[in-house]
């Protein structure tokens, strides 16, 4: 990849502290806007690293992808249509299990997603004892331990990022399972789906499963392509 | 045409789904996400084998409780009030004697529609609603603390389960909540409803709760009617806001827009020490929107009123509405101006008195020279700040209701029921008091 700019999005639930590695990544060099067509507020910042600019979107805040609520809707979008480079998943390592089910949702979209565990130094107060490397193989994605708050960890942030944009870190993100019966329909709609004009902006097997949680913004897109 | 097959045959698996398993869909596969999760949990988390009982769940006890949750919400808010008045009292005063000392200054200024534009107009006008800063500083930083501690989820909980039984659910709580400040952001808060029905039925009640705009009126009026009670009647001002706004919600839901209310979750972030800059961020957040009103379109406002009064149009005017309020006891041209222009912004009520009676003097500030003017008791008085509590949102929350809503017919009938209710509250409160006092 030579492309001077890397463009990444932050992800992450509501408290997860995502605004505060959004400060830490950009610094003072922000300016807000609007999301198109929605009163939404957007945050975008710009930093450096290896002499390439990393242009940073701000995601709202959510607990999942679904499509029930704007900001959810704006996230997933913003993720599939704008195609960042590198989505970066801000994780509350003190409340991971719930946290993880949008870092679940995230590799589903076959997004490359690095895991930020943020507020490690809570999660020990706690005595959880998180083995980041095992998570980082069984997600299939890589995870940078950090506490934003004392802005701990940006450094190691900034260099996997650089390095899933390049390609020099691998992303491969799981292929989630969903029962044999779940899988069959899947298989069925993924066929039919392969060869519609969609298929070239989405992933097919995603499209399936969304069509499955009926998904009522993707079936209307499907419904007017 | 494959289109329509795709739908189709995504209609038919999930019927098929459906009987195989007696779960949508969308339920097995949030399940296996779920699977997958717990699975690799073990696998990655170590917890400690008995868990301690973290700070925040020991004040969780206390302010979560079944029965003291809701005393205790509104001994905080009460506390707020208090806290905004006392402190502010001494601060308010000095600005004043300064907007004196300039208006003074100025009044003597030739050509004399010059003097009174600058004295009467400006700093008549304007002025009196700047005097209101630290009022509205100081609630805006107590607003701060309590969202930024985690509190403001908290007093959400408590009201959850109120709030269900009229049919909405805890979050639209946090979006009234919000409105505290100012209801545009609160209107625009109210995304995270997931519930279409829910969320329409909060955007509508939340113009009923007291913003900031609104407080300038309550405490120039409490302080010149209720000396000793200041605190107390602008925290029932807020108390009739929470309360109407619940029960108007309770009818829209049952009436008006009935269906399926949505179930989820209640967020419970953990407490946090929020730091002096975090906090005073928000504070500047929210209160720079309010400088610059004031010298935007609230100065618009006041030169406008000025203009229509120099050249005796504004009587007239006032003297067109001012029978409809009659009956609630305020039915002077002068506060049917007020009204009138408070629509552009709350505050204008304020910085219109201010432009009506500029050079007026009484002993006990701004506020009794309207008391004297319009020969007001405090009856009456508390019967105008119910009016201005409920009355017509300003033009920028009725555009964010227009946009949010994505219809004129919502806005429109914002307009008329906030109207028709402020009236009827402000009437029954006039006629009943006055069989008493």
């Amino acid at each position: 990849m030579s492309k001077k700019e890397i463009t990444i999005a932050l992800a992450g639930n509501p408290n997860s502290g995502k605004t505060t590695v959004f400060n830490n990544l950009t610094g003072a060099r922000q300016h807000v806007g609007n999301w198109p067509g929605v009163t939404v507020e957007k945050k975008e910042g710009f930093c450096s690293f290896q002499k390439h600019r990393i242009r940073v979107v701000d995601l709202p805040g959510v607990y999942g992808l679904t499509a029930y609520s704007l900001d959810e809707i704006i996230a997933r979008d913003y993720v599939v249509d704008e195609k960042p480079d590198v989505v970066v998943d801000v994780v509350d390592a003190s409340n991971l299990e719930r946290n993880l089910y949008l870092t679940v949702q995230l590799l589903e979209m076959k997004a490359n997603l690095i895991v930020c565990l943020n507020m490690m130094d809570v999660a020990e107060s706690r005595g959880y004892q998180i083995d980041v490397k095992a998570l980082s193989s069984l997600l299939g994605a890589p995870a940078v331990p950090m506490v934003a708050a004392s802005n701990r960890g940006t450094g190691e942030l900034l260099e996997t990022i650089y390095g899933v944009a390049m390609g020099s870190i691998p992303v491969s993100a799981i292929n989630l399972q969903y029962g044999h019966d779940v899988e069959a329909e899947i298989a069925k709609l993924e066929k039919l789906i392969s060869g519609n004009s969609l298929a070239g902006s989405y992933s097919p097997r995603w499209l399936a499963v969304k069509l499955l949680e009926d998904d009522r913004e993707i079936i209307k897109k499907i419904g007017q392509a | 045409m494959e289109n329509i097959e795709i739908i189709s045959v995504k209609d038919e698996s999930l019927e098929h789904l459906r009987k195989v398993h007696g779960d949508d869909a969308e339920t097995l596969i949030a399940d296996a996400r779920y699977g997958f999760i717990s699975g690799l949990m073990k696998d990655v988390l170590k917890k400690p084998a008995v868990e301690k009982e973290t700070v925040t769940d020991k004040i969780d006890r206390l302010i979560l409780n079944r029965w003291l949750g809701i005393p205790v919400f509104l001994a905080i808010l009460y506390g707020v009030f208090e806290f905004t008045f006392v402190v502010s009292g001494p601060l308010i005063n000095w600005i004043n004697a300064g907007l004196d000392w300039l208006a003074g200054l100025t009044s003597g200024i030739s050509p004399a529609w010059l003097g009174s534009l600058l004295s009467e107009g400006i700093i008549g006008g304007v002025g009196a609603v700047l005097s209101f800063i630290p009022v509205i500083f100081l609630l805006y930083i107590a607003l701060s603390i309590l969202e930024d501690t985690g509190y403001l989820s908290r007093a959400a909980f408590v009201m959850d389960r109120l709030m269900h039984k009229i049919g909405l659910h805890g979050r639209s709580f946090v979006t009234l909540m919000l409105g505290f400040g100012c209801s545009v952001p609160a209107v625009m808060s109210s995304r995270t409803i997931e519930n279409p029905r829910d969320r329409l039925v909060t955007i509508l009640v939340t113009p009923l709760m007291s913003c900031g705009a609104k407080l300038p009126v309550y405490a120039l009026l409490a302080a010149a009617f209720f000396t000793a009670y200041q605190g107390l009647v602008v925290f029932s001002m807020y108390a009739i806001g929470i309360i109407l706004a619940i029960l108007m919600a309770w009818l829209f839901r049952k009436k008006l827009i009935s269906g399926e209310s949505g179930h989820f979750v209640m967020e419970l972030p953990p407490y946090r020490l929020p730091t002096v800059v975090t906090v005073l961020a928000h504070m500047w957040e929210r209160g720079w929107a309010f400088l610059s009103r004031a010298g935007t379109l609230i100065f618009g406002a006041v030169v406008l009123i000025w203009l229509l009064n120099y050249f005796d149009v504004l009587e007239h005017i006032g003297r067109a509405v001012a029978p409809i309020f009659s009956t609630a006891g305020f039915g002077q041209w002068q506060s049917a101006v007020a009204l009138v222009f408070g629509v552009l912004a709350k505050e204008t009520v304020v910085g219109a008195f201010g432009t009506l009676f500029a050079g007026a003097e009484a002993t006990g500030g701004f506020g009794s020279v309207i008391g004297i003017q319009l020969g007001w008791t405090p009856l009456v008085a508390f019967a105008f700040m119910t009016m201005i509590l409920l009355y017509i949102p300003c033009v920028a929350t009725l555009s964010i209701i227009k946009k949010e809503t994505g219809s004129w017919k919502w806005m429109l009938f914002t307009v008329a029921y906030t109207l028709a209710l402020g009236w009827v509250v402000a009437t029954l409160i006039y006629q009943i008091g006055s069989l008493f006092l």
